[in-house]
């Protein structure tokens, strides 16, 4: 009897412990899906060079944020790859360790806009933009302009994600001849769109369902998930709005506290080799951050790529992080109350 | 036989009721086997491609690993406390009995969200939040009420006069509990075992706050999937439980006599 | 006789795992009151402004739903749910039995996610249930099932029926049938049997699955999370939303008191009104 006690004692306190952690593998928090298989191609690559194997923790955006938030004394991966704007929340909570600039190789090579101060660095980007399916949408339907998703065609045949809905809040503000900083402006605007929004959408998979079932046949998406949907024969059309689209920029960053600092970096450096950013940027169908990088005439003739400073200029809406991460917040409160009810 | 107009109406509701029940097992069985991404119903072809999918993606191989560490502790511990509440309660007689048990039933009540959520900031404040035993603790809160309800009914079935004989013949407290009692409540400890691990496996809305990534257990685990990918793994590992479900609950009831632990006999 | 170590070494575990659950419970209510601070997990001092949320329409709405969608799901759970205990306790045939049990019971061991995902694909636009119709001519255009009150509601009976026959079956196997063939022999016809004899006999029961199936469907998560999409949030949802995603923790927690405030006072309410109707069925002799 007591023999068992003390078994059943000795187990319990060992399941106490954390399982085990892996010793000889970078960790590495990504999203889920297609995300980590991109993911999988720096792993490749970093495990061809380094002999050391990668594992992948996924999860959304701000889920990892918030069980990073909660393991912050024993981090749970060393890399992070994660949204440049929630990346920004990461390190000001102290959750990301400082980049050693001078280990990234390539860091002179990039475009300016991959430069997201110390703690994280731009990888690719993509861009938030108005998707429609040529199939359920009137012949001849276009989409030129964001107000386009006013129009009486759209009523009750839109979605959008109710996790960010900085793209909608932009894109009102500028149709309503105000900054993002000034939102507010647009908010008359946004609650006439009220009518033609006929679900939200809480992560990839959801919008992809959505938009693949017909449930809703124009949605704001991100435009990796549009060209993966594309690739499987649905029938749709991306297009960048002449106010331009609002532009998201897959950063990684180094979790504070990792034991294996010197892996993470080169990591990083390898992410931003011109041959993975080709790699990358050929399977997700974005835009890759380093100049030198080739990218084939068909992938630099799709919007939302952006091989010149010109096209950055023009067709790019991007926010500093530190504003989109202190705004969106707040943009998040006001669209759950006002606009999801 | 006849069969009069009123029985087959009858008859005719059970049958559509039985359907409406056990239609989404089978619809999920059917989209197991859809050869492409997209699903059709019936599907326009047959593959066990999913399945393959399924049993061989890491993260449902660890959160499977994890769900069965945490279960066996979970109903193994859920056990032995609900055994010592169940006798507690139908033996002794104290100030405060009540309120314990009102309290110990309560995660019936509460949601299991929030009980989720607060064992959530609890171990935070413990810094025991990667850790297997955050999980364990939360499970045994919730299943504990079950196994309880289930060790009682048993209990109830064992004739107090056999104990007292094993007292007349010497026998301490302890050990006619031990030797007398607990063997004649073996069906319901089992029974109650049996439904504590299931729960615990299971249980989706407490474990999405209480684990972390490493510790994910499975229905966790799916939950992040269908938001991440949308093929039909989740169909194919879904069919699966359903399939093993189904075959514990018949062998359980050829062995256990499920009517007895749910407390529906017939006078 | 020495009843006194084995008493304390039954109750001290109990009252272990009782303030376990209760430290939980007293961690949300103080972190209820405390001040979000934005884009951080650390929280401020005390303050009411969270409980002052609560009746911004959005949430507001969302306790309202919550009840909304138990009081239906309790409606409709009982009624298709009786039906089938009462097949499952009075039938001679035990293949039948055993049949009923499992097709019954089972679904309940499969868990919320699996469940869920398996309605997904039933009342999705492109689901079986609209293939289905559309293929039998019923209907021209797809019915929209998802991310609507209907649907969620659908599921959840589902959900709930394998409790509620539970609970049915009990209070029905119990039922004295003398008092049934006393009142078949006075000259009622089954349909009177059925519902002056048989039903008020098993009001207890009755009462008990719903006031159980209520306060489990208020709990709902993985359901109205999936299957509303964000357009039908139930207490439940708003917490995960703003704990999860906008780590407002403070918020979580008070919308988490909402829910036990609710779910205790509907118990309540639902057990002063069951005492009165109890009274009013009980057999008098």
């Amino acid at each position: 009897m007591k023999k068992l006690w003390i078994a059943l004692t000795a187990a319990f306190a060992a399941f106490s412990a954390s399982p085990a952690t892996s010793q000889e593998k970078l960790v590495v928090s990504v999203w889920g899906g297609n995300w980590k298989d991109g993911a999988a191609i720096i792993g490749k690559e970093f495990t061809k060079r380094t002999g050391m194997e990668v594992e992948y923790i996924t999860g959304g955006t701000l889920d990892r944020l918030t069980k990073a938030k909660v393991a912050r004394n024993n981090p749970e991966s060393d890399v992070t790859y994660t949204t440049s704007h929630v990346g920004y929340l990461y390190q000001n909570d102290g959750l990301f360790e400082k980049l050693d600039k001078s280990k990234l190789t390539n860091f002179n090579d990039l475009y300016s806009s991959a430069d997201r101060g110390d703690y994280e660095v731009g990888v690719y980007s993509y861009i938030y933009s108005p998707v429609f399916r040529t199939d359920l949408m009137p012949k001849g339907f276009r989409i030129g302009s964001w107000s386009d998703l006013w129009s009486p065609e759209v009523k009750g045949r839109l979605s959008m994600p109710d996790f960010d809905p900085s793209h909608i809040i932009i894109a009102a503000s500028k149709l309503s001849s105000s900054t993002p900083e000034d939102w507010k402006n647009g908010i008359p605007l946004l609650l006439k769109l009220k009518p033609s929004i006929k679900a939200f959408y809480q992560s990839d998979a959801t919008s992809q369902d959505l938009f693949k079932n017909g449930e809703t046949p124009v949605e704001v998406m991100l435009s990796i998930n549009a060209y993966h949907l594309i690739g499987q024969g649905v029938p749709a059309t991306i297009e960048i709005p002449k106010e331009g689209a609002v532009v998201g920029i897959g950063a990684l960053g180094i979790n504070k506290g990792t034991k294996k600092l010197d892996a993470a970096q080169q990591f990083i450096d390898i992410a931003l080799d011109p041959v993975v950013q080709q790699q990358i940027c050929d399977f997700h169908k974005c835009s890759p951050m380093n100049k030198k990088t080739t990218v084939s005439p068909e992938l630099a003739k799709l919007p939302g790529i952006f091989t010149t400073e010109e096209q950055w200029k023009t067709q790019a809406i991007v926010l500093p992080d530190s504003t989109y991460s202190k705004l969106l917040p707040i943009w998040k409160a006001w669209f759950t109350e006002e606009m999801m009810h | 036989m006849k069969m009069d107009w009123r029985a087959l109406l009858f008859w005719t509701l059970i049958s559509a009721l039985l359907v409406y029940m056990t239609l989404p097992a089978f619809v999920v069985i059917m989209a197991s086997f859809n050869p492409g991404e997209v699903l059709s119903f019936p599907p326009k072809g047959f593959s066990v491609r999913w399945y393959i999918k399924a049993v061989t993606y890491p993260d449902f191989q660890i959160a499977f690993r994890n769900g069965i560490i945490v279960a066996a502790f979970a109903s193994t511990l859920a056990l032995v406390l609900g055994a010592a509440v169940a006798l507690l309660v139908a033996r002794y007689k104290f100030q405060g009995r009540g309120l314990l048990e009102a309290i110990l039933s309560a995660p019936l009540i509460v949601p299991h969200f929030t009980t989720g959520f607060g064992f959530l900031l609890l171990g935070a404040h413990l810094d025991i939040n990667q850790t297997y035993l955050i999980i364990i603790i939360a499970h045994v809160v919730l299943v504990l009420p079950f196994v309880t309800r289930a060790i009682h009914v048993s209990l109830q079935n064992v004739d107090p006069n056999l104990e007292r004989a094993a007292a007349n013949l010497g026998a301490s407290p302890l050990k006619s509990l031990l030797r007398v009692t607990v063997p004649l409540m073996l069906p319901g400890l089992a029974g109650g075992w049996l439904m504590a691990a299931i729960l615990s496996l299971t249980e989706f809305s407490a474990s999405l706050y209480v684990t972390a990534s490493r510790t994910q257990t499975l229905p966790v685990a799916m939950y992040n999937y269908i938001r991440e990918y949308t093929d039909p793994t989740i169909a194919a590992i879904s069919a699966l439980l359903i399939v093993a479900t189904t075959l514990i609950m018949i062998v359980a009831n050829h062995f256990l006599g499920l009517r007895k632990i749910l407390a529906i006999e017939p006078r | 006789m020495q009843t006194r170590p084995l008493f304390f070494a039954l109750l001290l575990p109990s009252i272990v795992i009782a303030a376990v659950f209760l430290f939980a419970l007293a961690e949300i209510l103080q972190y209820s009151f405390r001040e979000f601070i934005p884009g951080s997990l650390d929280v401020g001092g005390f303050t009411w402004a969270n409980f002052a949320r609560i009746n911004r329409p959005i949430y507001f709405y969302a306790i309202v739903d919550t009840f909304w969608i138990a009081l239906l799901t309790s409606l409709f759970t009982l009624v298709m749910s009786y039906p089938l205990a009462y097949a499952l306790v009075r039938t001679e045939r035990n293949w039948l039995r055993t049949l009923l049990i499992i097709a019954a019971i089972t679904p309940l061991f499969t868990g919320e996610i699996v469940r869920t995902y398996a309605w997904m694909l039933l009342l999705g636009t492109e689901g079986m249930i609209n293939t289905l119709l559309k293929s039998l001519g019923i209907i021209d255009t797809s019915l929209t099932l998802m991310y609507t009150r209907l649907g969620v509601v659908i599921a959840l009976v589902q959900f709930a029926m394998p409790v509620m026959i539970i609970l049915l079956a009990t209070a029905i196997s119990h039922v004295n049938t003398d008092y049934e063939k006393a009142a078949a022999n006075l000259g009622a016809s089954p349909g009177r049997v059925f519902w002056r004899v048989t039903v008020p006999l098993t009001m207890p029961g009755i009462i008990a699955g719903f006031i159980v199936i209520c306060a489990w469907t208020m709990s709902a998560f993985a359901t109205p999370q999936l299957i509303g999409g964000g357009k039908i949030l139930m207490i439940s949802n708003v917490v995960y939303l703003t704990g999860f995603s906008a780590l407002n923790f403070p918020f979580a927690a008070t919308m988490s008191v909402v829910a036990l405030v609710s779910a205790f006072g509907a118990l309540a309410v639902m057990k002063a009104i069951s005492t009165r109707i109890e009274r009013g069925t009980a057999l008098h002799s």
